[in-house]
């Protein structure tokens, strides 16, 4: 199976800062990003610089990092356009607009830094020792466990697909066929939750989390 | 002077299943299992194997009154109810047939320790019985790794340390073999027959059965069908093929 973990091994300078610093300075970033005011534009450019700086050092490719982009920015376009449209009456609306984006990519490429220099099971040790609600953590660490498996369905779905699609060529069949790929995985997911559930019961689970000390961690 | 019954490891009293579409799943099942067997359950696809392992660790609804008459299911001598379910899942180790419904921690390490936590135990002795259980499955380097990145065979291993872990008294296996290799197969049959328990194994690995389980049930439609000794009742061509099974190559006439 192929291994589709975002996390790769710490590279650089990234490596002699402490995993509770690391989370630190995300947040602070993502904080300080969305408490700058409108006018200030050149503070949201140097939060850019410093991000940026930050990826390099970090060992992120311009290749992955436009993958990324890519995926998020179409979104955040649409949601900014919102403002805009919603609030036509006001003159500072375009501000408010270009602000949101400035402010969302800093701190969606905040996160990517994030999880290139935290691998994720210390993320989630991090955060307990935050005091973190456990159920939180536990909810996050199942999410990062599944997600690879949902991506491996999603791949299968997508062969069983591609083999008995002879290349149909309508865009509007595709569509059909993407929108029922879905929704068999929505459906795929909630029947694995389910034996799931069983299996955690099966191994005394009683609905609240327990977790491995920090001296079992060593070595993650 | 009399000697005192022998408690039964696992004992069936009518087991009768329905789904909630109506479906029978199962239907009178009786049966009773000792300590220390190795029993397999065999049958078709959708015979209630699967069905019938889950009563086992009180998986499935069942009564919430404990009594002798609405009982059906019997751990040690405990009548499986839902206010005994703790102490019935204490017992029994649970693998499940798809390994990937049972790994869901992020390393190997905290999904093995993840049945020790829950039963309340200190830190220290967690990390003997994780390092204990992945030993015993060889595979002690792995407990920093991510399940993602483990073959179906080395998942299914890491599931039965979670499932040792536990320190069950006896072992529920749900398609054991299934999507392994013959390496990885014969590891499983190897690491199963160190373990001195009892140990109830649904399959469709006819040959599995056979070289594990002295003992054999024929589920079919939900009823039991046969019970009795494996090469007895696996050398059956009539039953086996009356039920949608084959009799292994090993046990046919030359």
């Amino acid at each position: 199976m192929a291994d589709n973990s975002p996390v790769v091994t710490p590279i650089g300078p990234c490596d002699a800062i402490p995993g509770t610093a690391r989370l630190a300075l995300t947040l602070l970033v993502i904080v300080v990003s969305s408490l700058i005011p409108l006018e200030h534009w050149p503070a949201h450019g140097l939060l850019l610089v410093v991000v940026f700086a930050g990826l390099s050092l970090a060992g992120v490719t311009l290749g992955y990092l436009a993958r990324r982009l890519m995926l998020f920015l179409p979104m955040l376009l649409v949601f900014g356009l919102s403002v805009p449209i919603t609030q036509l009456h006001r003159e500072s609306a375009w501000g408010w607009m270009v602000s949101l984006w400035l402010r969302c990519t800093i701190s969606f490429l905040a996160g990517l830094w994030l999880i290139h220099v935290l691998p994720f099971p210390e993320l989630l040790a991090t955060l307990l020792r935050w005091r973190c609600p456990p159920l939180l953590v536990a909810m996050l660490a199942f999410m990062y466990r599944y997600i690879f498996i949902l991506w491996d369905e999603l791949a299968r779905l997508r062969q069983a697909r591609e083999a008995r699609n002879f290349g149909s060529g309508s865009w509007k069949r595709d569509w059909v066929t993407n929108a029922q790929m879905i929704g068999l995985l929505l459906l795929r997911a909630m029947e694995r939750a389910e034996r799931t559930h069983q299996a955690m019961l099966a191994r005394g689970w009683d609905g609240s989390p327990k977790f491995l000390g920090t001296e079992a961690r060593k070595g993650e | 002077m009399t000697s005192l019954p022998i408690p039964m490891a696992i004992e069936l009293r009518g087991l009768t299943f329905r789904y909630p579409t109506g479906r029978v799943a199962l239907d009178d099942v009786r049966c009773a299992i000792a300590p220390g067997e190795r029993v397999a359950v065999v049958g078709p696809s959708g015979a209630g194997k699967s069905t019938l392992l889950m009563h086992l660790n009180g998986l499935l609804p069942m009564p919430s009154v404990a009594t002798d008459d609405t009982v059906q299911v019997f751990i040690q001598s405990l009548g499986v109810t839902k206010g005994r379910l703790r102490d019935v899942r204490r017992q029994i180790g649970f693998l499940f047939q798809d390994p990937d419904d049972q790994l869901f921690c992020p390393t190997v390490r905290e999904d093995v320790a993840f049945g020790p936590l829950n039963l309340g135990l200190d830190q220290a002795e967690v990390l003997v019985r994780v390092d204990q259980s992945l030993i015993a499955v060889g595979l002690p380097e792995h407990g920093p790794r991510n399940p993602a990145q483990l073959s179906t065979g080395e998942r299914k291993r890491v599931c039965l340390a979670g499932v040792l872990a536990c320190d069950p008294v006896m072992l529920v296996l749900d398609e054991p073999t299934s999507n392994l290799d013959p390496r990885a197969r014969r590891q499983l049959l190897e690491i199963l027959r160190r373990f001195p328990g009892t140990q109830i194994i649904a399959t469709h690995d006819l040959d599995f059965a056979l070289e594990l389980c002295p003992r054999v049930l024929v589920l079919d439609g939900g009823k039991l069908q046969a019970d009795g000794p494996v090469e007895q009742v696996l050398a059956n061509p009539n039953l086996m093929e009356r039920h949608g099974l084959e009799v292994p190559w090993r046990l046919r006439a030359v």
